[in-house]
């Protein structure tokens, strides 16, 4: 038993064999994987379809040989093997959309067959060679595919910009789905997806050529802009430099000057101190004078009141004394009027030699107290006594 | 290998309804039997798509680009389905020699029942999906939603079947029994 090799190159697609055609000594037989399958067409008549198995004696071998010979197994026996796993196709395309540009590129279509459908490959292989490549494949759909789907698809783009759009790519993928199913459902095979790549438009280029022209002097731009912001960045730090080392320097000299300031000042400080120190024994000497003056012109205010306690003492003690004597007297002349009266001797004349005597007394005693009452008062304000020849608070002489 | 569980058996009977040849994985036909579910799924799944595809060319040619694409969409969802299932994994058939341990009641049970409810699953989508196609050429019913909710269903049943994969991978190592 040896194993049947139906497809040697990742290209093909499906392949009809003629089983009475393999003529070899060992029987034959083929494994079928997940995505493979096999359509088993007897005498004319579509049979099984299988996948997933290992298919046993499917050719050649002495048995098989004889049962044709004696006529036992069928006349014809075909096998039809094909890929039902999603392939892509590539199918190059050119077109122009509304505004004339032309515009090249490949549609991809993503297809894949079901089990069922293996067998509408015999309408593929009964025009054709028995096996199916992708480039079979191609040059069957492209045609309709540029037809249907294309063309249409690139007469609504009004400029290159519209074909890189998500609507274009889904309209695209409509149009292919609702327009390719009639071919492809002939061939066996379902769509799953479909998509266009299209170059670059002229006019693409054309923008691409501007935006890298652009972004070159942008790129330009910015070096200059760069280099600049650095000389603006060196001029700012030697400023800056310079303007730290004179502030350096500065403060440095300011520094300087303070401590020689400081130092006078503190020279002046102790001058000042010493100046105090002076100031404060002088000011001590003063008072101390002062003082003593006080002491003294206190002394001299107390002697002073003394003198004027005894001066009111004596001038209380006159006017007592004159005011008896004037009692005395008014009682006298009381006694010599009511006498006088007694003895009938209290004339006018008497009367008017006693007023009279009165009135030369009373002026008297008013003159005395006028004399009593003419003290002097020094500039100082001190009130002098007629005895004193000086004030004793100023020291000044009493004319 | 052991005997088809009794409690499983209405599941058989239901599957065996639309699976002609259905026996819940008894001995020697395992592997058949997994074929035989998962081409039925990719059947139901294709007639899904034929629906949406009558749907999506309608809509796509009348212009009415919003149902189209959501018909488009539940295509996608169709293939995506039908690859999932077309390259499941089925399991071995030589378990004694390749360290896979033999089905326990309860993994056929298992096994038996997400047969049931999947194809249950793609036959709600295809009536669904028949609905939509159904109300649009009647104009009655909301069409965009019916094909929403087939979709919905479709990456349902995808997901769904993707749990027989974790019952299936259960198999593959032996596991000592307790």
């Amino acid at each position: 038993m040896s194993n049947y090799r139906w497809r040697e190159s990742p290209d093909t697609i499906a392949r009809l064999v003629n089983a009475d055609k393999i003529q070899t000594l060992s029987s034959q037989q083929v494994l079928l994987k997940p995505n493979e399958a096999c359509a088993l067409i007897v005498d004319g008549r579509v049979g099984d379809i299988l996948t997933e198995t290992l298919l046993k004696s499917m050719a050649g071998g002495f048995s098989r040989w004889l049962g044709d010979k004696i006529g036992v197994t069928a006349n014809d026996r075909r096998l039809l093997f094909a890929m039902t796993g999603p392939m892509d196709y590539w199918i190059p395309f050119e077109g122009q959309i509304a505004d004339g540009e032309a515009v090249k590129g490949f549609a991809n279509l993503r297809l894949r067959m079901n089990l069922e459908d293996v067998p509408k490959l015999l309408n593929y292989f009964a025009n054709n060679s028995p096996m199916l490549t992708r480039e079979g494949l191609i040059s069957i759909i492209a045609t309709e595919v540029r037809a249907r789907v294309v063309t249409p698809c690139l007469a609504t783009c009004s400029s290159a910009a519209d074909l890189r759009s998500a609507m274009f790519l889904e309209r695209f993928e409509m149009t292919a789905e609702s327009e390719m199913r009639n071919l492809l459902s002939n061939l066996g095979f379902t769509m799953l997806k479909a998509f266009p790549i299209t170059n670059p438009t002229d006019m693409e280029k054309v923008a691409e050529h501007r935006a890298k022209v652009q972004a070159q002097m942008d790129g330009n731009q910015v070096n200059v802009e760069a280099q600049l912001a650095h000389y603006s960045q060196t001029e700012a730090l030697t400023l800056a430099r310079i303007e730290v080392e004179t502030n350096v320097a500065r403060a440095k000299a300011r520094g300087q000057v303070t401590v020689e300031l400081e130092s006078e000042l503190k020279e002046l400080r102790a001058q000042e101190a010493k100046w105090e120190s002076e100031i404060n024994y002088e000011r001590s000497k003063m008072e101390i004078r002062v003082d003593e003056a006080d002491a003294k012109t206190k002394r001299a205010m107390d002697m002073f009141a003394e003198v004027q306690k005894k001066k009111a003492d004596r001038i209380a003690n006159q006017q007592n004394f004159q005011q008896q004597r004037m009692e005395s007297q008014n009682d006298f002349q009381q006694k010599m009027m009511e006498m006088a009266a007694e003895n009938g001797a209290l004339t006018p004349e008497v009367m008017q030699e006693m007023l009279r005597q009165q009135t030369a007394q009373k002026a008297v005693d008013v003159s005395g107290a006028e004399v009593n009452t003419s003290t002097k008062v020094c500039s100082c304000g001190t009130v002098l006594q007629p005895t004193w020849k000086a004030c004793p608070n100023c020291g000044n002489p009493i004319v | 290998m052991v005997g088809t569980p009794v409690d499983v058996i209405p599941y058989i009977r239901g599957v065996q309804l639309v699976l002609i040849g259905y026996n819940g994985y008894t001995k020697g036909s395992r592997i058949e039997n997994d074929k035989i579910v998962r081409e039925e799924i990719t059947r139901a799944t294709s007639r899904v798509r034929s629906h949406m595809e009558n749907i999506f060319d309608i809509q796509f040619r009348e212009g009415n680009i919003d149902l189209a694409r959501a018909a488009k969409r539940c295509i996608e969802e169709c293939d995506y389905l039908i690859e999932d299932v077309s390259k499941a994994a089925s399991g071995m058939e030589h378990a004694f020699l390749s360290g896979q341990h033999s089905p326990s009641n309860k993994d056929l049970k298992k096994l038996i029942k997400h047969d049931h409810e999947v194809i249950e699953m793609i036959t709600k989508a295809v009536n669904i999906a028949n609905s939509s196609e159904h109300s649009m050429g009647t104009e009655d019913g909301n069409s965009k939603q019916l094909v929403m909710q087939t979709t919905q269903m479709i990456t349902s049943c995808r997901g769904f079947f993707g749990a027989r994969m974790n019952i299936l991978s259960g198999l593959k190592s032996k596991k000592k029994r307790t």
